[in-house]
């Protein structure tokens, strides 16, 4: 359940460390975002010397949020934080690795190398 | 579909059931409750919590977990076919192996309450009946004779001696 002002860790090395969503993308007036929602992120905290910089505007994916995740076949997953990974404008990771569990509905929402890059997936 | 077993009280999850908690190193945590989430989110030890499979185990209160074999074993038609003949009968085994344990574990008991009422007999019966007529009516019934010391009499002349 992310809504503007909520801070995600970041779970690549794009050189952001901490995001503050400021949009969720998709239909007016949307309330929250959930796993696999694209949001409009500010950085709020990166790593010095790296490609992004503090107070840049980007997009990013939600791959993890303290809000359990519902499935189909009953089963509720829940994180311990909420995280996102940098994207661009096509839906590709703008770092090359990813940290920590991603959840499986990535894969469906064709964020497909997201997925590849993940430690775990579950 | 698989039956897994919940963290904290190791009671089976059936499908449609409960929450699973991922920390940040993957570790997957089940819960079949929210009972037991929230206890694990107060950072209790199951081996703790009286309630649970784990102290129980612990304690010597149930019967322990036979050791598991996660060993995978090359596929032979007829060994499956008596391991699915003999199920019943091992879950029947099993079962009454635990219900045994814990019918020895209150075995002592009965010897035990009946050692403690007949001492209760033996000294409070003179809550029922008097000591004398107890030793008047009922000579079965022995009542230990009690040793007390008799205060000092008062004589004639201590009397005159206060006034």
């Amino acid at each position: 359940m992310i809504q503007p002002q909520t801070r995600l860790n970041v779970a690549d090395n794009s050189g952001a460390r901490e995001l503050m969503c400021i949009r969720i993308i998709g239909t007016s007036n949307r309330r929250y975002a959930h796993i696999g929602d694209v949001i409009v992120a500010v950085i709020k905290e990166a790593i010095p010397n790296s490609p992004l910089e503090k107070s840049e505007v980007i997009r990013a994916v939600i791959v993890r949020t303290c809000k359990e995740l519902k499935r189909n076949n009953g089963m509720k997953i829940r994180y311990d934080d909420n995280a996102a990974v940098v994207i661009d404008q096509e839906g590709n990771p703008k770092g090359t690795r990813i940290f920590g569990a991603i959840a499986r509905e990535l894969r469906q929402l064709n964020f497909t190398k997201i997925v590849s890059l993940a430690p775990e997936v579950l | 579909m698989r039956l897994e077993f919940c963290w904290f009280c190791s009671s089976k999850i059936y499908p449609g059931h409960g929450i699973q908690f991922v920390r940040n190193d993957a570790k997957i945590f089940r819960f079949c409750r929210s009972k037991c989430h929230k206890n694990f989110k107060m950072k209790r030890n199951p081996r703790k919590v009286k309630w649970t499979k784990a102290y129980r185990r612990l304690h010597g209160k149930d019967m322990t977990k036979e050791r598991k074999r996660n060993r995978p074993e090359r596929y032979d038609r007829n060994v499956m076919e008596n391991t699915l003949k003999a199920i019943k009968k091992i879950d029947k085994i099993r079962h009454d192996r635990a219900a045994d344990h814990i019918a020895q574990r209150w075995k002592p008991k009965a010897a035990k309450e009946r050692r403690e009422a007949r001492k209760e007999l033996e000294q409070s019966i003179s809550l029922i009946k008097a000591p004398l007529a107890i030793q008047s009516q009922e000579p079965a019934i022995t009542v230990p004779k009690i040793k007390v010391k008799a205060p000092k009499q008062q004589t004639v002349e201590d009397q005159l001696m206060e006034e």
